[in-house]
């Protein structure tokens, strides 16, 4: 690991804080440590392999908010994604998820913006047709958004090159993206480097029409992926749209979002996790709400389970 | 390392721990946050009892304006509970992992300490695990003895495994900072602020023995509308751009020590932004400030080589305390910062301050000081953070005060601070409770 500002990136940087934890999913849920960025580290620092965590390595639901609590820098969530190679989640099921033949067609010449809706949006084509016209016509959907290629980072399952690259043909030429699936955030900031990369929630409330139909009785209910990953830019981004609207958020009191989890690796393989309306429960817990308003389009079927209140999705309201 | 790491679940596990390991003679060591800095809760073999597993908010009464919790949860969880209800804790440490349980067992300082007491003086009532592995529940008016000892007892009277708390209606604070150049000018005013009851928050903090911020803040228009009345006009300190201005002379007349005007430059620049961060402010108020200070604290003082010892005095002891502990850092390191802040002292309580952190000769507040070296990525070896710890501690000694960092690798000093008598009747004490001495064996006997 490289070091920045002077201080070393990997876990024998932790120092114990525990700031992690507080904005942990999985410590909320479980109040066990050893399941923790914590407990992680301390274990690494005194010689575990990563087979002997390999119980904290398969519960944690990379959402990231670990990542800017640290105020060692740590890059947790790249930490993750190493540990996880070594301990992939179910990789024969992921293997089946693979998009071998997927064949994008190059929409250089059509828009300089591509927009890669994710698995939830990509199968609801109304709502995404929506979407496409609501953000412009200078967008085009993007054929590949390599959502495949997402959960098996996240998984930590290899994906051959020859993949890689005919998804990233598909985007060349384009300077802007406009993600959904927050770990294709990360996926592509290191695959597209200088590529300009937003989140869909990002760019959805980023317009004046979505901005002025957000009222203060909402619960705005932010993708934690992306949120986590661009955290210093965009908490400035989230917090003008709070004070715009006086809608709540999903934020703790660190402000880095709540997640249900609903978008999880764990989700998607159909493996054992975080009780994601109990994510719900309590990110509604006290509020007096009107309307849930979610970024994350998984989000949308896991707050309709928990709440009474309609539920939308941003591209919606 | 300990033999075995148990996680806490409920008060009835922990008391079947505490009953075998008292009839097996098992060291048991309890861990809050991890937070202390002398090895209190680290366990030298025998058992570790995790008390985090233990941190549900059970109750809040809303009406009452009290919260039931279990005692392994970390301040900033019960705060994020109690918030949804637009309520507040009453006062914590500035450090978001500390826990309920670890905090009343040694006290707890915040800085409305000086007007609201510290943390421990909030409890209103414990279920406490006895050594010996009885669930009690105990309160000033339900085996009073007990609360006595549990509160600030440093884990040596039993494991706190939940906690009856007074709260409040939640504030945002309106921040205000006065600038300094001498150490016990900025005390005085300090002390007359609290003396007066004149803010609801106070402190200092400095960045240099010449730079020092009296931090004071409010939770109403009122209140700080009172002291721009009445105290405000009293205070030494300077305003932000007025200090700037000062020590601009200051420095341009002495030019050999640009280095320290950069230091200073570069200090303000990276940690001033920190206590002003967008997303915490609204309509000039500061939003969970305990949230604000702990991430300050740890992105600039924090670090695997942490050192932080402390003074505890009376009022009248306490300039003199700080100069001297001042004059050691100076000896130590090129960097370091001082924290200080006072704490409102309950009558009704004083028994429970016996042999704890709170002087015995404090009367109506008394006064702790941290002295934080500026470490970094320097490297000091173990005998050169000890001697200068050893010498700050050696000055509570020589002027009769105690320590906030009260035990572990200190506890040699709490005999010379307090004398044989008290530290003799508080052991006859834990071995009648403690017979097999389990129970956090090395942090004080």
């Amino acid at each position: 690991m490289t070091a920045l500002n002077g201080k070393q990136r990997d876990h024998s940087a932790c120092s114990g804080c525990s700031l992690c934890l507080l904005a942990c999913p999985v410590w909320h849920q479980t109040r066990d440590i050893r399941l923790t960025p914590h407990g992680r580290a301390k274990a690494l620092q005194h010689g575990a392999t990563a087979g002997e965590v390999a119980a904290s390595i398969a519960s944690c639901t990379l959402c990231g908010a670990c990542a800017p609590a640290c105020p060692e820098e740590i890059d947790l969530v790249g930490m993750m994604l190493e540990l996880r190679k070594q301990q992939p989640l179910a990789p024969e099921r992921v293997a089946t998820k693979l998009n071998g033949s997927a064949k994008a067609v190059l929409r250089a010449g059509i828009a300089s913006t591509l927009l890669l809706p994710g698995e939830g949006l990509r199968e609801d084509t109304a709502r995404l047709a929506r979407i496409v016209r609501l953000l412009g016509d200078a967008v085009a959907l993007a054929d590949d958004d390599g959502s495949d290629i997402g959960l098996a980072l996240e998984a930590g399952v290899a994906v051959d090159n020859e993949r890689v690259a005919r998804f990233l043909d598909g985007l060349r030429g384009a300077t802007r993206l406009i993600v959904a699936d927050g770990i294709m955030h990360y996926a592509l900031r290191r695959l597209s480097p200088g590529m300009r990369i937003e989140g869909l929630g990002e760019a959805l409330s980023t317009l004046a029409p979505v901005r002025a139909r957000l009222r203060a009785s909402d619960l705005y209910v932010i993708e934690p992926r992306a949120f986590h990953g661009d955290y210093a830019r965009l908490i400035g981004h989230y917090d003008a749209l709070r004070a715009n609207s006086g809608c709540a958020m999903n934020l703790d009191l660190q402000r880095f979002a709540i997640p249900t989890t609903a978008s999880s690796a764990q989700n998607a393989l159909g493996l054992p996790g975080i009780d994601a309306t109990a994510q719900a429960r309590w990110i509604l817990q006290g509020r007096s709400i009107e309307r849930i308003v979610v970024e994350d389009i998984a989000d949308a079927a896991v707050f309709a389970r928990v709440s009474a209140r309609p539920v939308v999705h941003l591209g919606d309201v | 390392m300990p033999h075995g790491v148990v996680i806490a679940r409920n008060a009835a596990q922990v008391a079947a721990l505490l009953k075998t390991a008292q009839a097996e003679r098992v060291p048991v060591t309890v861990r809050g946050g991890g937070l202390t800095t002398e090895g209190e809760s680290v366990a030298y073999g025998g058992v570790l009892l995790d008390m985090t597993g233990m941190s549900r908010v059970l109750e809040v009464d809303a009406d009452r304006l009290t919260v039931r919790t279990e005692a392994g949860i970390f301040w900033a969880s019960l705060a994020e509970v109690l918030r949804r209800d637009g309520l507040d804790y009453l006062s914590a440490p500035l450090n978001l992992t500390s826990t309920v349980g670890g905090t009343l067992g040694v006290g707890g300082i915040d800085v409305n300490s000086p007007r609201l007491g510290c943390s421990a003086d909030q409890a209103l009532a414990l279920q406490l695990v006895t050594p010996t592995g009885e669930i009690v529940e105990c309160s000033d008016t339900e085996n009073a003895a007990l609360f006595e000892r549990a509160i600030l007892g440093y884990g040596q009277f039993g494991v706190i495994t939940e906690a009856t708390l007074r709260i409040r209606r939640y504030t945002p604070i309106r921040m205000r900072y006065f600038y300094y150049s001498g150490l016990r000018t900025a005390i005085e005013d300090l002390q007359l602020l609290d003396r007066n009851d004149a803010s609801d928050y106070c402190g200092i903090l400095t960045m240099m023995d010449k730079a020092i911020n009296l931090l004071v803040a409010f939770d109403s228009d009122e209140r700080e509308a009172a002291f721009d009345a009445n105290w405000q006009t009293r205070l030494r300190g300077s305003g932000e751009a007025g200090f700037a201005l000062r020590m601009g002379l200051h420095y341009a007349l002495r030019p050999w020590r640009l280095g320290e005007a950069l230091y200073l430059w570069r200090r303000k620049r990276e940690l001033f932004p920190e206590f002003r961060r967008p997303e915490h402010t609204r309509d000039g108020r500061m939003h969970d400030r305990a949230v604000v200070f702990s991430r300050a604290v740890w992105k600039f003082w924090g670090g695997r080589q942490m050192v932080i010892p402390d003074l505890a005095t009376s009022a009248g002891k306490f300039a003199d305390a700080v100069e001297r502990g001042n004059a050691v850092c100076r000896r130590f390191f090129p960097h370091y910062t001082l924290y200080c802040v006072g704490i409102r002292l309950r009558e009704d309580h004083r028994a429970h301050y016996e042999m704890s952190c709170i002087p015995p000769d404090a009367l109506g507040w008394a006064y702790g000081c941290e002295f934080e070296p500026m470490i970094g990525d320097a490297v000091y070896s173990r005998d050169t953070l000890q001697s200068f710890k050893n010498a700050i501690y050696d000055i509570g000694v020589d002027i009769g005060g105690s320590y906030y960092r009260f035990g572990g690798m200190m506890k040699g000093y709490i005999r010379r601070a307090l004398g044989d008598a008290v530290v003799e009747r508080h052991l006859a004490m834990k071995r009648a409770a403690d017979p097999a001495m389990i129970l956090n064996r090395d942090v004080i006997f």
